[in-house]
């Protein structure tokens, strides 16, 4: 098996509050490999945002990384110092947010901010830098981009916009680029033209990506792999179609059936009952045990250990009882 | 008057609506650069029908006007042209305004952010008892609090949650707090606009699932407005479709899902993400909506169009069985199915 671009171990993040400890990022491990795009999926306060925020080192105090290890290409980086993992962050990470015009500075120019960035990371001189600005808006599919990377960013769409930001994002060639909810704030129609060219780059620039988002239809059409968040535990990570058409543990079975689809319109949607709990209120064992519909003795009192079942990995001990069935059976 | 679009016992029936925002700048700077007065057609000329007991969605994107029909409906926006007809009622009609009061209770509302809509400084009880109080329905502190407790109880809350301030609910908590305080004028129709958009999947599903059992139990009617398709096709009896101010499509559920006619209903439909994995042909998705202050001539859609011709550039095409595009009444549309095969 070839190296992962990126390797997560046991990630945790805390926040030190004056009720407390909080834990909003619990043990969670995955690995992506080159050209592959990892979903992640979860509700709001699954943890899904500041797990990308985490692997960058751009956690703000109160938050902490509290323990675990992050790896991009065999070098760890969540120890280095501040000035070194700024260099990795531009260079071999970069990141795509929500809301494209927060992240683009209103002020500048999309070509002064382009050149800059080309310009931090490689030794172009001026030239060079913005015939490659050129180039990289023409590869997101900028319309006359001779033309158009001489406009603010307010002179933009919105759609054109997040084409910015991803053209700013490629700018140095990163290994791994972590989109965190990139068409939420945007129309259908643009979405998907989003999702074509997300895909597109990661499969001819072999980019990793990590694509961080709560619309399951984005995942279903862009991700390799998916990883289901819930209160800050991974709760199962396997291939897409596994999760999407056969997820196997409860709350990802509930998530898949809540969603409504154009394919059934008069079914009632499956609904979980209740919310998801308080970082302060996590409760004991398996963090979705009270909402559980199949919730034994042991989903209580022990925290759930990952299980392979098929090619999944799922933090559920129903499987474990299934096992050791079999094996009394045998 | 315009004669009405179906024969049927329609709750609400909308005429040529219309909306016109005056965007200009002010009025000195119009005199130094000599600039005209400058209009936003925000919605232009809408009919539509709903039956009572019905649900009608409006669907679009951003822009298209679909809030501000919602805004129209139940009168939070004067009108700029055409009509509001609600049981046989015109809302905009002076003469009838004893009528129209009467009417008002009959009407509620849902808005989009169960954290804006809801008084933070009032506690629940007075949240939702606001429209008995407001319509005098009942008289007595005990029959307002016995009638809060009998809406929580229908929402699927408590009725101890009365006491508590809107800021102890999580999200979609909140979003029942909004519909019990809908349903406490006794309200038959309801506009929801966009009730479940800030809202997580799980959540989402429960409120939706709600809205569907208090329509069967309470007989209640809704114009559902909403930009998510899926969500639409799990709650519309019949959809409307809507482009730049204008309504493209208009069809029953089913039919708009299975046999989409208008190029753009059709482009939409294919941009939503697929679930299903089915890995279907797409028509690639071209374009953005145009700003509405300077829309396209002709067929607000013909720059996006992949069935554009000289007729679309030039005239505005007239809604035709449910059907403004001049593609499909001259039978041209089947040229998409082509296109999409190869």
């Amino acid at each position: 098996m070839t190296q992962p671009v990126l390797s997560v171990r046991n990630l945790e993040v805390e926040f030190v509050t004056r009720r407390g400890l909080l834990r909003a990022i619990d043990k969670v491990s995955f690995d992506i490999a080159p050209g592959e795009v990892l979903g992640v999926v979860g509700e709001s306060g699954a943890g899904k945002s500041l797990t990308g925020t985490a692997i960058i080192g751009l956690i703000d105090p109160p938050g902490r990384i509290a323990g675990g290890e992050v790896w991009l290409k065999g070098r760890r980086i969540d120890n280095l110092p501040k000035e070194e993992l700024r260099k990795v962050r531009g260079k071999r990470i970069g990141m795509i947010f929500q809301d494209p015009l927060t992240s683009l500075n209103p002020l500048f120019r999309i070509s002064e901010q382009l050149i800059e960035t080309i310009r931090t990371h490689s030794d172009m001189n001026e030239a060079q830098a913005r015939a490659r600005a050129v180039g990289l808006l023409t590869e997101v599919g900028i319309p006359a981009p001779e033309k158009r990377i001489d406009s603010y960013p307010h002179e933009f769409s919105g759609g054109m916009r997040q084409r910015v930001v991803i053209a700013l994002a490629l700018a140095a060639e990163p290994e791994l680029i972590i989109a965190d909810e990139p068409t939420t704030a945007l129309d259908v129609s643009v979405q998907a033209q989003i999702i074509t060219l997300i895909k597109k780059l990661c499969r001819e620039r072999g980019t990793a990506v990590m694509l961080v988002t709560h619309d399951m239809g984005v995942i279903a059409e862009t991700a390799d792999r998916v990883a289901v968040m819930y209160a800050g535990r991974i709760v199962e990570i396997g291939p897409v179609r596994d999760v999407v058409k056969h997820a196997k543990h409860p709350y990802a079975k509930g998530l898949m059936g809540a969603i409504p689809t154009l394919a059934t319109a008069e079914t009632r949607l499956l609904q979980i009952p209740g919310s998801m709990p308080r970082l302060n209120a996590i409760p004991a064992g398996c963090a979705f045990n009270p909402r559980c519909a199949e919730a034994f003795e042991r989903c209580r009192t022990d925290r759930p250990e990952y299980i392979p079942v098929e090619n999944s990995q799922v933090a559920c001990w129903l499987y474990d009882k299934r096992q050791t069935k079999r094996e009394v059976a045998a | 008057m315009i004669p009405p679009l179906a024969q049927s016992a329609a709750l609400v029936t909308v005429r040529d609506l219309r909306k016109t925002f005056d965007v200009s700048k002010p009025w000195l700077e119009r005199v130094i650069d000599r600039a005209p007065k400058q209009f936003l057609k925000a919605v232009d000329g809408i009919s539509f029908d709903i039956r009572k007991g019905e649900t009608f969605a409006l669907v679009g994107e951003s822009g298209s006007g679909k809030s501000t029909v919602a805004r129209m409906v139940v009168g939070l926006l004067p009108v700029s042209g055409g009509e509001v007809m609600v049981d046989g009622v015109s809302m905009s009609e002076v003469a009838n305004s004893a009528a129209r009061e009467l009417l008002r209770r009959r009407i509620q509302m849902i808005f989009q952010d169960p954290y804006a809509s809801l008084n933070p400084r009032w506690r629940v009880a007075d949240i939702i008892a606001e429209p008995i109080r407001a319509f005098k329905l009942l008289d007595t502190n005990k029959d307002i609090t016995d009638r809060v407790g009998e809406l929580l109880t229908l929402v699927g809350l408590s009725p101890l949650d009365r006491v508590k301030f809107p800021h102890q609910f999580s999200g979609g908590q909140r979003q029942r707090v909004a519909i019990a305080r809908a349903l406490a004028s006794n309200a038959e129709f309801i506009v929801c606009d966009e009730p479940t958009s800030a809202l997580d999947v799980s959540v989402q599903a429960q409120i939706l699932n709600l809205m569907r059992d208090l329509q069967d139990r309470l007989g209640l009617t809704y114009l559902f407005i909403s930009h998510n398709l899926a969500v639409v096709r799990h709650m519309a009896t019949s959809i409307g479709v809507m482009y730049l101010g204008r309504l493209v499509e208009v069809a029953p559920a089913a039919q708009l899902f299975s046999a989409p006619r208008h190029p753009y209903t059709r482009m939409l439909l294919d941009a939503v993400p697929d679930l299903e994995m089915s890995g279907r042909a797409r028509i690639p998705v071209q374009g953005e909506i145009p700003s509405p202050i300077n829309p396209p001539t002709g067929c607000t859609f013909h720059p996006r169009c992949p069935l554009v011709n000289e007729r679309c550039r030039a005239e505005a095409p007239l809604p035709i069985n449910g059907v403004a595009c001049h593609a499909v009444e001259e039978g041209r549309d089947g040229a998409m199915e082509l296109r999409k095969r190869a």
